[in-house]
């Protein structure tokens, strides 16, 4: 295992053992990245909170079902907080026609960051978010920030299935390619 | 049985969570057979765990706080467990920055311990003090002037110390390190005043300072805190049991009146919390200590000279 992967291999082991100093390690190193996702998605103060607090409190209960042999615990925390936010999105436009995908394909406000930390990844990940293809692009957002399945997403862009398939694929498959060549992406 | 064509397809669907039960079940089962596309699917799968974060915005402070006392609340952390890892991670620090130490490092004056092997040696005396309590070996100090040997000594000394105190009781009485008079505590405390003397030791010689994590620090302090009556008491009876309040800012900070829910507070101390611990070490003087008084300046200058003389050092 590389490095960093040891190193999540220590912290889920702590917190396996009951170490809450390990808890608040992954937090002083996560919430950031977590919270920002959470915002970013929920485009809501309270529910990126929320959705903040219950990742990582679902690390506290089950650090179990993190498998360091799969991807980066920062990974794993990432995609659970993605569908937290998701699942909110989906209730709140059970409840609320209007809010329907306003807030989540809007672009990320003009003042973006005045943090160091993450501030490199977020850079690398806007320009490689932008450097894609407008077909690939489209399908991505609408996948990952809305949690559209590629059949919602074919029929939301009046696309075959196949097709919408593959631009997810291939998207991914570039954005990988990118945050790799630039150092980003764990082995 | 679907086709490696089919499934390779799905991959982006499915590291987006975009298939159905089905499609979804079908991919996990080919991903245990299929190396190339187990592979393509970790990487998918780490570009969706970055995509969203094109924008950083850093959580409100205080939901750290709700968000740990939560979590401790569903699930009771193991307390003895988190402060041997501290104690432990403190060693491990220490051992790192003596390991790069070359022979003239090791004779490196140092104003309290003569050299930087005489410091170890200190610390390893004091840490043999409470194995001693705990009924455990206490490791013979080497006789010759290698710094080396001096480490692999206090090492051993330490790791004998972290496998004896794993099964034992956190609240049985133990001794403090010090000069001269030794408080009876538990051995709790003491483990929390080892990881904070190893912590001093560490900074002591290294080129950067460390800081330990938030909890630590917070620990440090509340040990500090819950010492200083009885040391006012030797060292300053005329200021002792008198009502006054500590708040300290920064990681690990807080806020605690002495004695406990005295009503009418004589001075208001605030300060860094690190700060603070690091003149509880005797690594800072008061006049060095950036802090506010409210109240009696007398007594505030009393009580921060005072928590020099802790013996945590």
């Amino acid at each position: 295992m590389p490095e960093d992967r040891a190193d999540d291999a220590r912290l889920r082991e702590r917190l396996l053992a009951g170490d809450d100093d390990a808890l608040a390690e992954a937090y002083d190193r996560w919430s950031t990245l977590i919270h920002s996702l959470a915002m970013r998605i929920t485009a809501d103060h309270g529910a990126a909170q929320d959705v903040t607090q219950d990742v990582f409190v679902h690390l506290w209960q089950h650090p179990d079902r993190y498998d360091p042999h799969r991807g980066a615990l920062r990974s794993w925390l990432c995609l659970n907080a993605r569908s937290r936010a998701i699942d909110w999105l989906r209730r709140r436009c059970a409840q609320d026609r209007h809010h329907t995908a306003a807030a989540a394909i809007a672009p990320p406000p003009a003042k973006v960051d005045d943090v160091i930390v993450w501030y490199t990844e977020a850079k690398v990940i806007r320009e490689a978010v932008a450097a894609l293809p407008d077909p690939q692009r489209e399908a991505v957002l609408l996948a990952y920030y809305q949690g559209r399945t590629y059949r919602e997403v074919a029929r939301d862009l009046g696309i075959p299935e196949g097709t919408a398939k593959s631009r997810l694929r291939a998207a991914l498959s570039r954005l990988a390619g990118c945050l790799a060549a630039e150092g980003i992406l764990e082995r | 049985m679907v086709a490696h064509a089919d499934i390779s397809d799905m991959l982006g669907a499915w590291a987006l969570d975009g298939c159905n039960d089905t499609e979804a079940a079908a991919v996990q089962a080919h991903l245990e057979e299929c190396a190339d596309c187990a592979a393509q699917a970790r990487r998918l799968r780490s570009a969706v765990g970055w995509l969203g974060i094109d924008q950083v915005q850093p959580a409100p402070a205080a939901l750290r706080q709700s968000t740990l006392a939560t979590a401790r609340a569903r699930r009771a952390p193991a307390a003895w467990v988190t402060l041997t890892n501290a104690y432990a991670d403190q060693v491990a620090l220490l051992d790192a920055a003596l390991a790069d130490m070359s022979p003239i490092d090791w004779r490196r004056a140092d104003s309290r311990h003569g050299d930087v092997r005489g410091m170890l040696g200190h610390l390893a005396g004091n840490d043999a003090l409470l194995a001693a309590e705990l009924g455990l070996p206490a490791v013979p100090m080497p006789t010759t002037d290698d710094g080396s040997a001096m480490r692999a000594a206090w090492r051993t000394q330490a790791d004998a110390m972290l496998a004896g105190i794993a099964e034992a009781d956190p609240g049985r009485p133990a001794r403090l390190a010090g000069p001269g008079r030794r408080p009876v505590r538990t051995l709790r405390d003491a483990l929390v005043q080892r990881a904070f003397e190893t912590w001093t030791h560490r900074d002591d010689i290294g080129v950067t300072r460390t800081i330990p994590a938030p909890e630590q620090i917070h620990r440090i302090v509340e040990l500090a805190v819950a010492l200083l009556p009885a040391a006012l008491r030797v060292n300053d009876p005329a200021n002792a049991d008198r009502a006054w309040r500590l708040v300290l800012h920064g990681s690990g900070g807080g806020d605690w009146t002495v004695p406990t829910g005295a009503a009418r507070i004589e001075v208001t101390i605030g300060a860094d919390a690190v700060d603070f611990a690091r003149l509880a070490a005797n690594r800072r003087q008061p006049r060095m200590l950036a802090h506010t008084v409210t109240g009696e300046q007398a007594l505030a200058e009393a009580i921060l000279r005072v928590a020099t003389t802790l013996g945590c050092d």
